[in-house]
């Protein structure tokens, strides 16, 4: 490639490059395309895969994420993370790399300059690295490209046994290939691809697992700088080759790069691609929500009794009484993490405002009725004697009309998931769920009398744990760094307001337009 | 499964058919969309919206050319959409001072030359490589670009011998090539080019 160019030659040159080059998308690409063209197919799986597929990346995410690289598996104080090779010059690789370990010397030193290039990517360091312990053995040998290399470069002359020598002790110096291929679980051959062997007609077979690192024809990656800036005990004998020798060197690793078969390309871009770095955790996954959501307050009345005769046991008590809808409304803070492109975790913290209104009237001076209750040891229905100060329109006696209000004050913690059901442009469709466990800390409750006559102030009977169910719809605009979202939400609450031993059952649920502003971290 | 039998089962919106068509074009167009991506998720999702518009416009396809080439058209013309409602690509096809511009060359590796021809692309400004990308690579003309970026003709030219400038530039020290020769005349002088 290394050639004079002119114009012409340069736009044709960097066309054909660019037509060669092929990439092999991760499956999901297939996934989303099928399920945009078949629709109708997918949803019979999604509801039972959904459960199975979050299932599985909680798993896999609880079980894997080591983000390190021991660069000797004897000296595990001496490890790098990903993120540091890759945020770390390479001229300053070893300055920071002794910073985990002051008191100790560095073992080994002298690939650093060898790593210069392949480190200065996260992707395609460990991509490089990772294919290059990997790759099948049929590669090297049968035909293998380093094994001619060698033979047509008459290498074996009088200093091949003294060159084989030390390549192998550079070789087996460079101990973070096999760290590497020991981490890495899929690479069954180990650490075999990094020696160099002797065949039985005198032909030598470098494997080029580890002069692959020496593929870039730039001066401070070939094995002559390396060894010039970097020497180490274990390979003195390398800064004995002759400069014909350590030419050789170079002109093998280049010619091994250049005589890389379209197969062998194929096969690293495909593996490449089926084994990317893991990502960063949190970085882009995490994102922080606050929201407000006005809503309207409904509720349901039931009754639960037992042996009573009262108007209350018998009546429909939802028609019996006059209670209108209410305003309420939620806010929160909430954190959401992207468990898969589509399905998001959602969690926070929320508080929640209930308010349904009932119409009533005043009386001039307290009465005295009773509520209906149960005993909670028989189950038996019994009137609880109270006093009350307002009364049922129906009651003929009533002076002046009140608005009562049923409110509650609440502080809920909404765990649940979002789904993206579809995506366009800038906006996203979600539908999510959460479960919302509920501490009620203040209200007001007016409950009807057993005659239905009167309402009873009575806070008391209010239960202060409970649980609420949330579903939401929503649009997500993607607007910069922030995601507007807009979309109505039902909040149902699964216990009665009151206390077990009242026998009003009261389900309020709430009909809203939520508002959230995200922002990922 | 021949051109003809996926196209057949393409336009009945039969699923193998799509999937094989998908397969035998995916890896090329991707490589496609990663040049103008930002990074290989990107490049995925251009991929992505791009086949689902030739699988839905496949009746549009009259045979009178390549089916690759009426792909390619497709996905460029997907990827240039893209990046123009992310609105990426007018901020940066302003920029008219290439030496303030930071090449993250750093990030090129040297696995492949295709590959490193293809970062080098990928490390120009967005705006000098998506001209680039179009002019040199998929063959449209100044006035073409010009069209599809919004941009006026003699934008594209300047942007485009900018971006040839700096890649030249960056393939060259990265050895890639190497510098070219000044031609000298008979009397050893360098000759205008």
């Amino acid at each position: 490639m290394e050639k004079e160019f002119y114009t012409d030659e340069f736009e044709q040159l960097i066309k054909e490059k660019a037509d060669q080059f092929r990439m092999y998308p991760s499956k999901r690409v297939w996934h989303s395309i099928y399920n945009n063209l078949h629709p109708g197919r997918r949803w019979p799986s999604v509801v039972m895969s959904l459960f199975l597929i979050s299932s599985l990346m909680l798993i896999g995410y609880l079980n894997t994420g080591d983000n390190t690289i021991n660069l000797q598996q004897n000296n595990p104080s001496v490890t790098l993370t990903k993120n540091d090779i890759n945020n770390t010059p390479a001229s300053e690789t070893k300055i920071t790399t002794s910073a985990y370990n002051k008191t100790q010397q560095r073992p080994v030193t002298h690939y650093d300059n060898a790593f210069d290039d392949v480190i200065t990517n996260e992707t395609d360091f460990y991509t490089y690295t990772v294919v290059r312990n990997n790759r099948p053995n049929q590669l090297y040998t049968a035909g293998g490209t380093a094994q001619k290399i060698i033979t047509d470069k008459n290498l074996v002359d009088n200093n091949s046994n003294d060159l084989i020598q030390v390549v192998d002790n550079y070789i087996k110096s460079n101990k973070i290939f096999a760290d590497i291929a020991f981490n890495n679980k899929k690479n069954k051959a180990g650490t075999a691809q990094t020696t160099v062997e002797n065949t039985n007609q005198g032909q030598t077979t470098v494997d080029n697992t580890t002069w692959g690192l020496n593929t870039t024809t730039t001066n401070k990656t070939n094995p002559k700088a390396a060894m010039e800036t970097k020497p180490v005990t274990d390979n003195t004998e390398l800064n004995k080759l002759t400069e014909a020798d350590k030419k050789a060197i170079v002109k093998i690793t280049t010619e091994d790069k250049n005589t890389l078969s379209n197969e062998e390309k194929a096969w690293i871009e495909n593996y490449a691609m089926q084994n990317k770095p893991t990502s960063k955790k949190w970085k882009g996954k995490l994102a922080f929500q606050f929201y407000a959501t006005p809503a309207v307050n409904y509720r349901k009345l039931s009754t639960k009794s037992k042996g009573s005769a009262t108007a209350f046991a018998n009546a429909d008590i939802n028609n019996a009484i006059s209670q209108k809808p209410g305003f309420g409304f939620e806010t929160g803070l909430g954190l959401s993490y992207s468990l898969a492109k589509r399905l998001q975790l959602k969690g926070g913290v929320q508080f929640n405002y209930t308010n349904y209104n009932i119409d009533a009237d005043k009386t001039n001076h307290p009465i005295s009725t009773t509520i209906l209750m149960n005993d909670p040891n028989t189950g038996y229905s019994y009137s609880a004697a109270r006093t009350s100060t307002t009364s049922n329109p129906y009651n003929t006696t009533a002076l002046q009309p009140v608005t009562l209000h049923n409110r509650t004050f609440q502080v809920s913690v909404p765990v649940g998931f979002a789904y993206k059901l579809s995506s366009e442009n800038n906006v996203d469709w979600f539908a999510g769920a959460t479960a919302q466990p509920t501490y009620v800390f203040g209200g007001n409750a007016h409950i009807i009398s057993s005659d239905l006559k009167s309402y009873v102030s009575d806070p008391s009977s209010i239960s202060s744990w409970n649980l609420n169910l949330g579903f939401e719809t929503y649009m997500n605009f993607k607007l910069g760094s922030y995601n507007l979202q807009v979309g109505p939400q039902v909040r149902y609450q699964v216990y009665s307001t009151y206390r077990k031993d009242v026998a009003l059952i009261e389900k309020p649920y709430a009909v809203g337009l939520k508002f959230g502003l995200t922002k990922g971290f | 499964m021949t051109e003809e039998l996926m196209l057949n089962g393409c336009l009945r919106n039969n699923a193998t058919a799509q999937e094989a068509l998908y397969n035998r074009f995916s890896p090329r167009m991707l490589g496609v969309c990663y040049r103008f991506a930002k990074n290989r998720e990107d490049a995925e999702d251009m991929l992505q919206e791009g086949f689902i518009k030739v699988f839905t416009q496949i009746h549009q396809y009259r045979n009178e050319g390549a089916l690759e080439g009426w792909i390619r058209r497709i996905v460029v013309h997907t990827c240039i959409n893209i990046l123009k409602k992310n609105k990426k690509f007018s901020d940066s096809v302003d920029i008219t001072n290439a030496h303030s511009i930071h090449v993250r060359e750093e990030m090129i590796p040297s696995i492949m030359q295709a590959k490193q021809v293809v970062e080098c692309i990928r490390s120009l400004p967005l705006g000098y490589k998506t001209v680039l990308n179009l002019y040199a690579i998929e063959g449209y003309s100044h006035k073409e670009i010009a069209f599809m970026l919004d941009i006026e003709e003699s934008t594209s030219r300047s942007q485009y011998t900018r971006a040839k400038s700096m890649l030249e530039e960056i393939l060259i020290r990265k050895k890639i090539i190497q510098k070219p020769k000044k031609k000298t005349n008979f009397f050893g002088a360098v000759s205008p080019n």
